[in-house]
């Protein structure tokens, strides 16, 4: 982000809320390495629950399609996962790439239905915070430089008071494959 | 030889509901166009509108995705349920469901709805030659 407005531990808190609000657990109970699936007991419901509302407070949009779909959309069907559902090898490197630490057990060959519990507050946070950083340079609407936030967690003009128009999440996966493929070939 | 996938889900149609209602796109991202006509078109929508996120959910289990637990995923949307000339409900699979149902070569998709007092449950089996 050119003007680092919005921290990581902001994101961190509001995911937070947006968690105790929607699943009703106590929030010294969550932490970042803790699965939303398998430690506080997520469904399919809270998911969406929890993400609508991380973009209503930060006026983002997020991926609507996950990085596997977007995988076989750019290099090809089976690029990414196999007749059987597993995952290949090369879609097991692009996730290690994309999440690194925050998501540590992935394996080639897991089944497809393993990977929503691998997801953690972390991950979701890394999450947001890639789209928050794709930050335009000017303020879309009057060309204002200058970014400002009242309440740490909407960002925008200075001048107009326009909000920040965010790249949206499926369109930075696509550019973070087509980044990653140039630099690594995988495929 | 004959391979057979199911899925079930069962919707806390109350939860359901004020989730759906709290955020605006919900309807738009997971439901499509002919879903939300015969929906709106019921006395009840709420009921129905819960019903067929069962069989989505069901579908992906089916399909072996997994329950929707990435986000906002848009794979329920492809996975569409229409009914039928007799009324009964007809699954039909588009974008990444499709391709993920052509890789495990499934040619039947069958689901059944149903609902009771606070709760809708759905069932999908998915059969295919592999
Ligand atoms: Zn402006």
């Amino acid at each position: 982000m050119s003007q680092n407005l919005i921290t990581e531990e902001k994101v961190y808190e509001e995911l937070k809320k947006a968690i105790v609000e929607t699943l009703r657990v106590d929030e010294s109970s969550i932490t970042p390495e803790s699965s939303l699936i398998n430690d506080l007991g997520a469904e399919s419901l809270d998911f969406l629950d929890i993400n609508y509302r991380l973009e209503q407070a930060f006026g983002m949009k997020m991926a609507r399609h996950f990085v596997l779909e977007h995988i076989e959309d750019m290099f090809g069907e089976g690029a990414a996962i196999d007749e059987d559902g597993r995952l290949t090898e090369k879609a097991i490197e692009l996730l290690k790439i994309r999440f690194g630490e925050n998501v540590p057990d992935l394996k080639p060959g897991m089944d497809m239905d393993e990977v929503p519990a691998l997801l953690t507050v972390k991950s979701m946070t890394q999450g947001v915070m890639d789209i928050l950083q794709s930050l335009p340079e000017k303020c879309t609407k009057c060309g204002g430089p200058e970014w400002k936030t009242e309440d740490g967690v909407k960002i925008k003009c200075a001048s107009c008071g326009e909000n920040a128009a965010f790249t949206n999440g499926d369109d930075l996966i696509k550019a973070w494959l087509t980044r990653v493929q140039e630099e690594k070939k995988i495929f | 030889m004959m391979q057979i996938y199911q899925g079930v889900d069962i919707v806390d149609v109350v939860k359901f509901s004020k989730v759906f209602n709290a955020h605006r796109d919900f309807v738009s991202d997971i439901f499509s166009g002919k879903e939300r006509a015969y929906c709106m078109s019921k006395r009840d929508p709420s009921i129905h509108f819960a019903g067929r996120f069962a069989a989505k959910e069901a579908g992906l289990k089916a399909l072996g995705i997994g329950f929707s637990g990435r986000g906002i995923d848009h794979t329920l949307k492809e996975i569409e349920v229409i009914a039928g000339p007799s009324g009964r409900p007809e699954l039909s699979f588009s974008g990444w469901a499709k391709k993920i149902s052509r890789k495990k070569r499934i040619d039947r998709l069958t689901v059944s709805i149903s609902h009771s007092g606070n709760y809708a449950v759905a069932t999908v089996i998915l059969t295919g030659d592999k």
